[in-house]
């Protein structure tokens, strides 16, 4: 995007230029250095092992926790070191130990489905690891795991064979994260709206079974967020240093997005105006770099170079002044030596003299006389330079040219030519003089018409006023005229466009002004131009000065000069207007027009201050402003990120207004429930009570309420969830069942999937 | 190579070599099972199997899974049918007006400009943001 270049100089002219206090930044967030995990020591068999696996985070540890043991990104990076020829296989924050590491991570999901195995395999591999689990060929625990909602069956399968193959566990179950946190906060008759990394969740639970079939998923979450403003920042600081990860973006939709309290339009309506709250408005990131600091030199060392600088000009004067002095001597030596050479004309004989000039290689006398004169000439003019006094030559000494009145025939051949000499010199003369007397007239013209403008002003001011306002606008169309113009050559089927391509081919062919003849060839051209010289034809061209225009016209080049005197005329015009007229004032003049703090688009761009192009500092800082509000609006607008789906009010309203029945609608409306780590946006409680309530009719009860911890909830839930003992003892597939019925078999509870069969 | 002593829980001072799990003991491992080999499908290929996993399913049980049990397909949020609010595509904020030509919308005339002088490409760019890119095959 292109930024409007901040002037600061106009900005000072226009007395617009002000103090600034220290602008707040906030530090781009590093990704934090891995922690080592030690595998559990106190790993007993039979207690039931609780693992919420998220397209995040992966969180696991025993029943009998409060909470869960570890908690890593979900992330394996396979990384092979060629100079030790080994294969590192790094799970979760391990990934990050280095560079490398770090960009061979991946995440076995494809959005929010398990798209390779191996990885998941080796991930759970990871995590018993580390659970301690030590007992032999087998996993003595029932495990407890987190799944999506209505996940293809094939998932199902392929996690229920990995559990009762490969690690051969005693028994498994799988729930819906969402409705173990809502569980875990006590929600019986609720609607829960699970906002996660990769997908948005709406499902209604009544007596603390989820209504599935009335639920509904939103292909939208933490990770599309961060994407989102990743995309925005890069298209908003094409040219930034700056890097962002993937990760840093995240961080920045956690620390920096908010979602707006009654509305989208709201909010952003006035968002980057410049009130007093726009610089809270405005987040300002300070990514890292490195400033240049340019060695400063001591004050001592400064009168040195000073000193050394000045002596060295010193000695280029002197040398100048000595070869100046040399010439100078040179040239007196000649001038004497010439002077020697015209004063023996009156001692020897005109034969004698005649063969003195010819060994000088001179023609005649004049000659002689004119090479002393320069001489003499310029042997002044240097003596006066080295004077140093700027006593201006006159030139315009009164020249006489008295040869010019005697006719021709009393003069003998040598003075015929001196009189054409001095008629030459003598035109040329006059034509200074008149030169100078034009300038003269020039100049008292204008001071008449100063005189005249000043008297009009006095006279009538209004009227002078409306005068110079029409002047200036007329320029300001020009200048506009002239832009439009530009920008339409840039279109080749423009009628600017066209009517160049018009000149060109009229310019270039054989008869100009006849726009219907077609050139019958390339070749014809030339004898053409030739005929018609031989004719004596001519087309008129240039007779007017302004046909000359035409090859401006086509040149398609940007006539700097004239846009320059636009702006200066403008200027003018512009300070006068400033001086009287009571109705002009700095903010409608042109260049306040372009000031940056007029600029909507610097705002955007650069805040409230002015930004200083050679600052690294600034060229490294981000400005979240619009978009802290405008990425968490696409749960309410999914159109915004061009999603084709409805978005969580609707959805919302839908279920509760059309899909429950009434009884169990007002049962669910009393507690909408949000749960997930994307729903940890601030306001977002806000905003859904603001919209529901005016979706919802007058008279419903509403309530809505978040998660007590909208990350660790849904392990929590499902630890509560084990361990009662009735759900241990019936809920659970066991190997048995397993092995009776196969890998696609699902065993209902009230947090689980429903059976597809 | 791997250092003696594993490193605590909680320390930043670990190497590749501790952090590797590649050479971890696995004793819980069913040593008989052997793992098929590649198993690795996009979320594309996933859904288009449940599809058709759906409808090769007898008639009854697949009537059923079309109306009441939930699938990944029909859990799947449906299009807003409220009126689609447009907001300007550089700026984000209210967008009167449509670019001829691109059909960017944007805030107003300053924006305008900026549309107008950006580099070829850019504006697909930032129609791609809403899926509103022209694609060509």
């Amino acid at each position: 995007m292109a930024t409007p270049v901040p002037d600061p100089e106009a900005a000072a002219a226009a007395g617009l230029i002000q103090e600034f206090p220290p602008a707040k930044l906030y530090p781009l967030i590093e990704l934090p250095v891995p922690q080592f995990i030690t595998p559990a020591a106190d790993y007993r068999a039979g207690i039931p092992i609780v693992l919420d696996l998220g397209t995040r985070q992966t969180r696991a540890g025993f029943a009998t926790d409060s909470a869960p043991r570890f908690e890593f990104p979900t992330q394996i990076a396979r990384y092979r070191d060629r100079k030790i020829l080994r294969t590192f296989t790094l799970i979760g924050s391990d990934a990050n130990l280095d560079a490398n590491t770090r960009q061979a991570a991946k995440s076995p999901f494809d959005g929010a489905l398990v798209a390779n195995w191996e990885y998941l395999e080796t991930i759970m591999d990871y995590v018993f690891v580390k659970m301690g689990v030590s007992s032999q060929g087998r996993i003595d625990n029932p495990i407890v795991m987190s799944e999506m909602l209505a996940a293809p069956l094939a998932q199902h399968k392929h996690m229920q064979e990995l559990l009762f193959e490969t690690f051969s566990v005693p028994s498994a179950t799988f729930g819906i994260d969402a409705l173990f946190s809502y569980h875990y906060n006590n929600g019986s008759n609720g609607l829960v709206i699970s906002s996660g990394h990769e997908t948005t969740h709406v499902i209604p639970v009544v007596d603390g079974r989820g209504i599935l079939n009335q639920s509904k998923r939103l292909n939208w979450g933490g990770h599309q967020a961060s994407s989102f403003l990743l995309n925005l920042l890069q298209l908003k600081y094409p040219h930034t240093p700056a890097k962002i990860t993937p990760w840093q973006a995240e961080m920045l939709v956690r620390e920096h997005c908010y979602t707006a309290p009654v509305s989208y339009g709201d909010e952003v309506e006035h968002y980057l105006d410049r009130d007093d709250g726009f610089d809270e408005r405005n987040h300002i990131i300070q990514a890292p770099f490195t400033e240049v600091i340019a060695p400063v030199k001591s004050e001592e060392e400064l009168a040195k170079i000073a000193e050394r600088r000045k002596e060295s000009g010193r000695k280029l004067q002197e040398q100048a002044a000595k070869i100046r002095l040399e010439k100078l001597q040179q040239k007196e030596q000649e001038l004497e030596y010439y002077r020697h050479i015209e004063n023996k004309s009156d001692q020897v004989s005109a034969k004698e003299f005649k063969r003195l000039l010819d060994a000088e290689g001179l023609s005649d006398e004049n000659e002689l006389t004119k090479i002393i004169k320069n001489l003499d000439k310029s042997i002044r003019r240097s003596r006066k330079q080295d004077l140093g006094d700027g006593e201006e030559e006159s030139d315009a000494e009164e020249m006489t040219f008295p040869l010019l009145d005697i006719p021709d025939d009393q003069l003998d051949s040598e003075q015929i030519k001196q009189k054409r000499h001095q008629r030459l010199l003598k035109s040329n003369y006059d034509a200074r003089m008149r030169a100078k007397a034009e300038k003269e007239r020039e100049q008292e013209k204008k001071e008449e018409e100063e005189r005249k403008d000043e008297e009009w002003r006095e006279r009538d001011l209004q009227g002078w006023i409306k005068d110079r306002r029409d002047q200036r606008a007329s320029i300001m169309n020009r200048m506009k005229e002239k832009q439009r113009l530009k920008a339409d050559l840039n279109n080749r089927r423009s009628l600017a466009s066209q009517m160049r391509m018009k000149s060109i081919a009229n310019l270039a062919s054989d008869s100009p002004n006849a726009g219907t003849t077609t050139p019958t060839g390339a070749n014809s051209a030339g004898s053409a131009r030739k005929r018609r010289r031989e004719d004596g034809e001519d087309d008129g061209f240039g007779v007017d000065d302004s046909d000359w225009a035409v090859y401006r016209d086509i040149a398609n080049a940007s006539d700097t000069e004239e846009d320059d005197e636009m702006a200066e005329s403008i200027r003018k015009i512009e300070e006068q207007l400033m001086v009287y007229d009571p109705n002009f004032s700095l903010d409608t003049s042109l260049e306040a027009q372009n000031n940056w703090m007029n600029s909507l688009v610097h705002a955007f761009l650069r805040g409230s201050r002015p930004f200083d192009p050679s600052s690294r500092a600034e060229a490294h800082q981000l400005h979240l402003n619009v978009e802290r509000v405008r990425v968490p609006e696409v749960l309410f607008q999914p159109s915004i990120a061009g999603i084709d789906q409805a978005g969580i009010v609707e959805l919302a309203s839908d279920v509760l207004s059309r899909r429950l029945s009434k009884n169990d609608s007002a049962k669910v409306c009393k507690d909408v429930f949000l749960t997930g780590g994307y729903s940890l946006l601030e306001g977002l409680d806000e905003r859904m009570r603001h919209e529901l309530r005016a979706a919802l009719p007058v008279d419903t009860e509403l309530g809505i309420r978040r998660a007590e911890d909208a990350i660790l909830d849904a392990w929590k839930g499902m630890r509560k969830w084990v361990n009662e003992e009735e759900n241990l003892k019936n809920h659970m597939l066991t190997r048995e069942e397993y092995l009776e019925y196969g890998p696609e078999y699902m065993k209902e509870h009230k947090m689980s999937n429903k059976a597809l069969v | 190579m791997a250092s003696t002593t594993p490193p605590s829980s909680g320390s930043a001072q670990f190497t590749l070599f501790d952090a590797d799990i590649t050479m971890a003991p696995k004793p819980f491992r069913n040593p008989s099972h052997k793992t098929p080999t590649r198993r690795i499908k996009n979320s594309k290929q996933i859904v288009s199997d449940e599809i058709k996993r759906i409808q090769s399913l007898p008639d009854e049980a697949r009537t059923a899974a079309l109306v009441d049990t939930p699938t990944y397909m029909n859990v799947e949020a449906p299009p807003s049918v409220v009126p689609r609010k447009w907001w300007c595509d550089i700026t984000g904020l209210k967008a009167p007006y449509r670019m001829p030509g691109n059909g960017m919308r944007y805030h107003n005339k300053e924006i305008y400009e900026v549309i107008k002088h950006l580099p070829p490409g850019v504006d697909q760019q930032y129609l791609q943001l809403r899926s509103a890119n022209v694609v060509l095959r």
